[in-house]
């Protein structure tokens, strides 16, 4: 396996890019707090003790081999930082923040060792040794963006608010648009208790960066303080469709870093997010790239059947679901996943016992009593299928499908009352099959005798239909609206 | 003047004294001491199964009326039948109740009566709450399960029975905390059951380190289960609300829960902690049904807008405004979070104002409490420890998830907390796992002590040594048209030129674990009490006075006057 230890040369440009716009402001700012490891030399700690016995053999061998380089060359700088980076990558902060000082005091004019070393120490929340390390990096290194950005919000979570808006004042004088900074200066001004001037911060750092969800949701709660209601709301909607997101920085240190794990999860993570974005092939790549690190990886093999199966490639979809239950033959989410895709392949008979065996290992699992439901409800068996989506909703209690399909067997019993609870259940959150549900309730209202909101919601259903562009089922709700309108006239 | 119900309970044996030397811990264990052995077995066998590490809780109940408080401590069990594990020595299978045989002299000793008393329940233990549901002045206990969970009803004999299944309040689902609360005001007790994630044992998912190794999962591997809330119809048998109170709406991986009156309107809500998703505030309605708010409210998440793994849970008046704020235990790498309260269940993250930020941090809190440890008349904090995953530099050993508890002092009027884990006494420097934290005054002494729990440990009795150098007041209420022991009440003591002192009856919050029912009152140098005043749950308020300090005092429904 090729390991990606050598700092590239691009980094470097990018570094030095960002070093010399901010070199001025920075130093200023940074004065009060002059810091430096070496100021005192001490002694050379130790390489760190390392027992790497039950971890992954790939992650033991990359460990390993930057570990006898250091221990090959104990005087060198480059070599302890290595280390440091393979550890640090791997989440092993106390040891990597070892390295990281060794490589300090052996190189004190490198200022990428002294961050990261505030970066692990911020991450182990030793904040005085984390801003230590940030400030003597930025003293070598004043224009480093994400040190400065690292520095301030270490202040910040530090309760030294006023030191950190130091650092974030001097960040947006040379960086105007830097939402982060601006962020960061509403949340001092919050913690001073200076709303008005928060609130400034954090319209701007939206405005900046509109999907920065932990900015608008500072906002939100400030609108709330201000009795603003109507924009408090409109900005929580938005941090929560944007829980997670934050304006990416260009940290090519912390890149090298992360470009070092190359563990199952680094690449079952990205896996996931290539996913999310709707990139199967590349999903399905990384997750291939996780079983060659470890093969014996269930979740990557349970997750390549869902994504083999989207492509319909059904003979590689089912290659991973035998690997999966061979490895693990009581993952219910394996056959879970096994049964969808039969399922999709119209083998229903063989997809009722993939979804037995989920719910038999995890009699829990709302979806797989559910997908049960249903290929019930196919043959007729309408009690147990009623059974099987009770049991869905009692596990997952807002499952709108189940509710739906509850809905329906109950309308066919003639249990209006009981069907239309359920049908009300799956009219939040508002989503493409918002007209569809709405449509049921209003025809199980219909059919319960009450007119007037059989009416209501089939409105509303013809509404939303046409707001979709969900013409086919538009046509339907029109036709059934004339029909409930002439009845009206009639009576 | 009205007339003054002082109870038959024990009054103060130990009178305020002046420290005897400054060096004195503010707390020592004494567990073994005392005849408290118990060691949490949480039966890992290398699989990793999810409740080994999550578990367990205590309660701090006086079970038995004499005066004292009891403990009753949960147990774990075997999570897999055939696999061999290794018993620690003189293990005794299922959770223990310990009667208090407090002496006169204020000499405490513990007695195992569990077989007498019926309550050696053997599943897979997690969380114990307490509250007397059927208002026979005797309180009873709810035991939360990895599997089907218990109510045992406290005959007042010295033996519980089972009544579960009369009662209808099981759940076979992993339940963790719960909390006895009157939502509905009509006298009796209902029940919040927490619940947390569909692990099954079977169905368990192999999780890995960063490095590869074998480890805990997070719950957002597994899926969250609907906590459920029960209504007490007050003739023995109560009926699940969880749907037509609106609470089975929305929900997380809960662990710690509490129940407070957080908007100020006379009715009691619930707080919910959920690991790795919103925390939630279910506001009570007045009206038999709840709406979640603490999204708008600003207590669902940290300042930044994002989840955190909510374990414990406390609600308490820390500024002496008459307000609950609530604190909220994280894990390692985001510290706990503290939400300070408008009064209007309107919410702001003041954790880094109050200097809780930075020394919560590193460490994965799960029990949890304010309580005035010094009798300052401020509350201070205490916050349980421990890891849910592998700690690097523990790596070696069997069990790497070891941390420090931590202690903090309220420095008083809104200047936040002061670490006091240095001086807290010899065993906070003992890192263990631990989890269960219940808080009360297990001697009588008017000062409060704790009892922590430790995942595969020992038990620890951390008993004050120096609280009751200062005064003191406790108060038991007993319900008449309220429920008996007045949980949800609020209790202020009202002190010439000071500001009163607001606390409130409950026994719910921390993690998986029940505390004192009585409300304790520290006092500082100050003797005189001009009153106490007591808003009842049904919305009632009565006054009493010649209330003498350093006493526990016993307050009966109509025997106050109206104010």
């Amino acid at each position: 396996m090729n390991l990606v230890l050598d700092f590239p040369a691009e980094a470097y440009h990018r570094i030095w890019r960002m070093r010399l716009r901010s070199f001025l402001t920075l130093a200023a700012a940074l004065c009060a707090g002059c810091w430096s490891l070496a100021a005192t030399t001490p002694p050379l700690p130790d390489l760190p003790k390392l027992n790497m016995a039950n971890t992954l053999p790939a992650v033991r061998g990359q460990v390993e081999r930057a570990y006898l380089a250091a221990r090959a060359h104990p005087r060198d700088a480059e070599a302890n930082g290595k280390l440091g980076m393979v550890l640090d990558a791997y989440e092993q902060f106390e040891s990597a923040a070892v390295c990281y000082r060794r490589a300090h005091l052996l190189d004190p004019a490198a200022s990428r060792w002294l961050y990261y070393l505030g970066w692990v120490e911020a991450a182990r929340g030793k904040y005085e040794d984390a801003v230590g390390a940030l400030r003597a990096a930025l003293q070598i290194d004043p224009g480093y963006l994400p040190a400065q950005l690292k520095l301030a919000e270490t202040l910040l979570v530090a309760g030294n608010w006023e030191e950190g808006s130091v650092i974030y004042e001097a960040i947006i004088k040379d960086h105007p648009d830097s939402a982060t900074a601006v962020y960061g200066l509403g949340r001092v001004h919050a913690a001073r208790g200076d709303d008005k001037a928060a609130a400034e911060s954090f319209q701007k750092a939206c405005e900046f960066f509109p999907a920065y969800g932990a900015s608008h949701y500072a906002l939100a709660l400030l609108y709330r303080k201000f009795g603003d209601t109507p924009k408090a709301q409109e900005h929580l909607i938005l941090s929560e469709q944007n829980k997670t997101t934050v304006p990416p920085v260009d940290d090519p240190l912390r890149d090298a870093v992360r470009e070092l794990n190359q563990g199952p999860l680094a690449h079952i993570r990205r896996g996931t997010l290539l996913e999310q974005a709707g990139k199967t092939q590349e999903a399905i790549a990384e997750h291939e790239k996780a079983l060659e690190v470890d093969p014996r990886h269930v979740q990557a093999h349970i997750n390549l059947i869902s994504l083999y199966g989207r492509l319909r490639q059904f003979e590689k979809a089912e290659e991973h679901y035998r690997a999966a239950v061979g490895l693990d033959p009581d993952r219910a989410d394996a056959h879970y996943n096994y049964g969808v895709l039969l399922f999709e392949q119209g083998k229903y008979r063989e997809a009722d016992q993939a979804f037995r065996k989920a719910v038999e290992i995890n009699p829990f699992y709302a979806e797989a009593h559910n997908n049960l439901g249903s290929l019930l409800e196919q043959q007729g068996r309408l009690v147990e299928a009623l059974e099987q989506y009770r049991q869905a909703v009692q596990n997952q209690p807002e499952y709108r499908l189940a509710h739906f399909h509850l809905g329906r067997i109950l309308v066919n019993q003639n249990n209006y009352d009981d069907a239309i609870q359920h049908f009300l259940k799956t009219l939040t959150p508002e989503d493409e099959n918002t007209p569809r549900y709405l449509y049921a309730l209003a025809a199980a209202y219909a059919r319960s005798g009450d007119r007037e909101k059989a009416l209501k919601f089939a409105r509303k259903a013809r509404e939303q239909a046409a707001a979709r562009g969900q013409t086919r089922l538009l046509t339907t709700i029109e036709k059934d609206i004339r029909a409930l309108e002439q009845e009206g006239a009639h009576h | 003047m009205a007339a003054l119900a002082l109870g038959s309970l024990p009054q103060t044996r130990n009178r305020p004294s002046r420290p005897s030397s400054l060096e004195t811990a503010i707390f020592r264990e004494i567990a073994a001491e005392v005849g408290l052995n118990f060691r949490h077995f949480n039966g890992a066998t290398g699989q990793r199964y999810m409740p080994e590490i999550m578990g367990a809780g205590v309660a701090l109940f006086d079970y038995d009326n004499d005066g004292d408080l009891d403990v009753y401590l949960i147990q774990g069990s075997t999570l897999e039948e055939n696999k061999k594990t290794h018993l620690p020595p003189g293990w005794k299978p299922g959770n223990r109740l310990f009667r208090n045989e407090l002496s006169e002299t204020g000499k405490l000793k513990f007695t195992d009566v569990t077989e007498r008393a019926g309550v050696g329940l053997t599943g897979y233990g997690m969380g114990v709450a307490v509250g007397d549901y059927d208002n026979d002045g005797f309180q009873d206990l709810y035991v939360t399960n990895f599997g089907h969970n218990f109510l045992y009803h406290n005959n007042g004999d010295g033996t519980f029975t089972d009544v579960t299944a009369e009662a209808g309040v099981d759940d076979i689902r992993w339940s963790t905390s719960a909390a006895w609360l009157d939502y509905d005001r009509d006298g009796y007790l209902d029940l919040f059951v927490a619940n947390y994630v569909d692990f099954t044992v079977k169905g368990n998912k192999r999780c890995y380190a960063p490095t590869g190794e074998l480890d805990y999962c997070t719950p957002k591997i597994y899926r969250a289960m609907p906590s459920r809330l029960f209504r007490n119809l007050g003739n023995g048998k109560f009926v699940d609300v969880t749907e037509s109170s609106g609470i089975g709406a929305s929900y997380g991986p809960a662990l710690g829960v509490v129940c407070a009156d957080f908007n100020g309107d006379g009715w009691t809500d619930i707080y919910v902690a959920n690991d790795t998703a919103a925390n939630r505030l279910w506001l009570n309605q007045g009206d038999g049904t709840f709406k979640e708010a603490a999204l708008e409210a600003g207590a669902a998440y940290s300042a930044d807008g994002l989840p955190k793994a909510g374990m414990g849970v406390s609600a308490e008046d820390v500024d002496n405004r008459g307000i609950e704020d609530i604190l909220v235990t994280n894990l390692t790498g985001e510290g706990a979070t503290f939400f300070r309260n408008d009064g209007k269940a309107t919410f702001d993250d003041n954790t880094p104002q109050y200097g809780l930020a930075r020394p919560t941090f590193g460490f994965t809190g799960f029990g949890t409490k304010w309580f005035d440890y010094d009798n300052d008349g401020w509350l201070d904090l205490f916050i349980a420890n421990g890891a849910v995953t592998l700690r690097e530099s523990l790596r070696a050993i069997p069990h790497p998830y070891h941390q420090r508890n931590k202690l903090f002092h309220n420095e008083g009027e809104g200047k936040g907390f002061r670490e006091t884990t240095n001086i807290a006494g010899p065993i906070f420097d003992i890192p263990q796992v631990s989890r269960g934290a219940a808080f009360g005054d297990i001697d009588n002494d008017g000062a409060i002590d704790v009892v922590v729990t430790n995942n595969n440990g020992p038990v620890w009795l951390l008993h004050n040594q120096t609280g009751a150098r200062r005064h003191w007041l406790e108060v038991r209420l007993e319900g008449v048209k309220s429920n008996r022991f007045g949980i949800g009440a609020r209790v202020a003591v009202l002190r010439d030129g000071q500001k009163p002192l607001w606390r409130w009856v409950h026994t719910d919050s921390s993690y998986l674990s029940a505390n004192d029912v009585r409300v304790h009152f520290g006092l500082g140098e100050r003797l005189e009490i001009q009153g106490v005043l007591v808003h009842w749950p049904d919305g009632s308020e009565e006054y009493w006075e010649n209330i003498q300090p350093d006493r526990i005092i016993a307050l009966r429904q109509g025997s106050g006057r109206t104010r």
